[in-house]
């Protein structure tokens, strides 16, 4: 691995850090800033397939399925006062980890694949649910920062393990 | 009036049902919350409800082609839903007949026959035991394979709905649904539907009646959950869900029809295939119609929703079952439907829109298991029975039905009334203590 790239994947790892942080922190705006306006934001409906077929995922159907429209209209929703599933929000902790440089150009594109475990905790409950799976990320370079063009979670879960997906992969 | 120490599990059955009987009221608008969390109920339920009714497994259209199949579950069990080779759809219990092992684990695919991890056992999917290794040496001249077959379940279809009982004495599907057939027509039988993609699956720490409650008869909380897409701007007004109809009819079926609408919610190009399939009534009750929410008794949900999305209006068909997994957790399985013939850019933004709203990640779905998850745990345990703590389903008992609707069926003219849901537990009272 050579410096360049040796430093790009700590670009990287901080970005997705920052990215957790702002998120769990519930700043919607300060994680929405992160997102370039061509993003596709995806989750696919994972499968169980019958032997070692791949992918285990659908081609054709998502949890989320978002351009930058709207991701926007989740983000105002939650700032309404009507927004229950996240009123009061949950405690997330989101763990990034894993992160691989798969592509990069400098200062233009970059694709970055990692493992996320969300936990969290809804008020008084003492129950917590985990979700887990891999980000497949593309970035875009574009006024001084790296912006989020795709991201494309695959979940570890067949049956999703949440009451709901109120909160963002 | 009522025992005060009241033990439902110190009860006998015949004793839970007299005491269901003098504590459920449901023409009087008294429904007891014990019901939506106590372990005796919900055993009983299983086995007079589930065991007793059709329950929805999928579409003919998950099976599209010769020897396809998907795995579903029918009321705690495991069945293999196949289209065999001669076209027929069938349901297998997925359990080999020889040691009990569960024979496919895939959530669909394509197999003519299929074969058993333990001591591989093969079976034809139209369910024949074809094949038993070293069977002549270890078995002899004496074993007869078609004793050997595959438990059937009894699968019926209406308008591509599939549906199976593990009843043998069930009346058909055709007569179960009745006169709500009519409407059923128009949610899945206007034109030829197709299920896109798998179904999505998560679990929710509910009692499954809640769920079908708030989709039989309950417009009236989306004033309030789901105030937020109105602020959004996505329907017009926060009172919007109360203009329509509610309808229900025999075996606790019911619906909610929104109406009316200036705009056509479905696509230009197919007002010819819809009228072909619906009769010139059922064709103008869609194209009056701004959305149709209701619930198949016990637990299959079904919707059609317009909203506006990105400043263009856009319906998504959709249906649920609320499949019960204890008496407080149920999995959610939800199913996007489509008109197979519409264009691929109205699929396609049809399709955004189920997502945005109905999905796991719906912006109306997930207001509603918030709530769904709260009444059930202040439901559950010992205090809200010797407490008696009863829910009120008196709205819209002061109102007549009205005569000149053109459907079938007990039709009230106004969308905010519980008559839907006081008909649900009649007949779920019916059963329960048959």
């Amino acid at each position: 691995m050579t410096i360049e790239r040796m430093l790009a994947t700590y670009e990287f790892e901080q970005w997705l850090y920052r990215e957790a942080k702002l998120i769990d922190d519930i700043d919607f705006d300060g994680w929405f800033s992160l997102m370039h306006p061509t993003l596709k934001y995806q989750m696919p409906v994972r499968v169980n397939k019958e032997g070692t077929e791949r992918p285990d995922y659908a081609l054709d159907m998502f949890a989320f399925d978002d351009d930058i429209e709207l991701l926007k209209i989740r983000v105002d929703r939650l700032k309404t006062d009507y927004a229950w599933a996240e009123i009061p929000p949950s405690r997330t902790r989101r763990l990034v980890n894993n992160v691989r440089l798969i592509d990069y150009v400098p200062n233009e594109k970059a694709v970055v694949n990692s493992y996320l475990m969300i936990y969290r905790s809804r008020s008084t409950d003492i129950h917590h649910d985990l979700i887990s799976g891999e980000r497949q990320d593309e970035f875009i370079y574009e006024n001084g920062e790296w912006k989020l063009s795709k991201r494309f979670f695959i979940v570890d879960q067949t049956t999703i393990n949440t009451r709901n997906l109120a909160i963002f992969v | 009036m009522y025992k005060t120490n009241i033990d439902l599990e110190e009860m006998s059955q015949k004793e839970a049902i007299e005491y269901l009987n003098e504590t459920v009221k449901p023409e009087t608008g008294a429904i007891p919350a014990y019901l939506l969390g106590d372990q005796k109920i919900y055993d009983l339920e299983h086995k007079k409800v589930f065991l007793k009714t059709w329950v929805f497994i999928g579409h003919e259209s998950e099976v599209p082609n010769k020897n396809d199949f998907i795995t579903r579950d029918l009321s705690g069990y495991s069945v293999i839903i196949t289209r065999g080779a001669d076209n027929q759809i069938r349901g297998l219990y997925n359990m080999c007949t020889h040691r009990g092992m569960k024979l496919c684990r895939a959530d669909a695919g394509n197999k003519s026959s299929f074969t058993c991890p333990y001591h591989g056992f093969n079976f034809k999917n139209n369910g024949d035991c074809v094949g038993v290794p070293l069977q002549k040496d270890i078995y002899g001249a004496d074993l007869d394979k078609s004793q050997l077959g595959l438990h059937k379940i009894r699968v019926e279809s209406y308008k591509g709905l599939l549906f199976g009982t593990w009843n043998d004495e069930a009346e058909s599907l055709d007569a179960f649904l009745g006169d709500f057939k009519w409407y059923i027509d128009i949610f899945a039988g206007r034109a030829e539907m197709e299920v896109m993609g798998p179904p999505q699956r998560f679990v929710i720490h509910s009692n499954w009646k809640i769920g079908a409650d708030n989709f039989v008869g309950d417009s009236y909380h989306t004033m309030v959950t789901h105030g937020s897409i109105a602020k959004l701007g996505m329907v017009p007004s926060a009172t919007y869900s109360k203009k329509g109809y509610q309808i229900h009819t025999t075996n606790g079926h019911g619906l909610n029809l929104g109406t009316p609408n200036p705009d056509f919610a479905f696509p230009e190009e197919l007002k010819d295939e819809y009228k072909a399939n619906l009769t010139e009534e059922q064709y103008d009750v869609l194209s009056n119609l701004k959305n149709m929410i209701g619930n198949i008794f016990p637990n299959l949900s079904f919707l059609i929703s317009h909203t506006k999305i990105k400043g263009q209006l856009i319906s998504n068909t959709s249906m649920r079952i609320w499949r019960p997994i204890a008496a407080d957790k149920m999995e959610v399985i939800t199913w996007f439907l489509v008109e197979k013939n519409a264009p691929e850019d109205w699929k396609r933004r049809s399709r955004e829109s189920f997502i945005l709203t109905f999905s796991p990640s719906g912006i109306f779905e997930q207001d509603d298991t918030e709530v769904f998850t709260d009444i059930t745990a202040a439901a559950s345990g010992t205090m809200p029975l010797v407490k008696q703590l009863t829910f009120n389903y008196t709205m819209g008992l002061h109102r007549k039905p009205v005569s000149e609707f053109i459907g079938p069926g007990v039709v009230y003219d106004d969308k905010f009334t519980e008559a839907n849901q006081r008909n649900f537990y009649r007949y779920w009272l019916d059963l329960m203590t048959k």
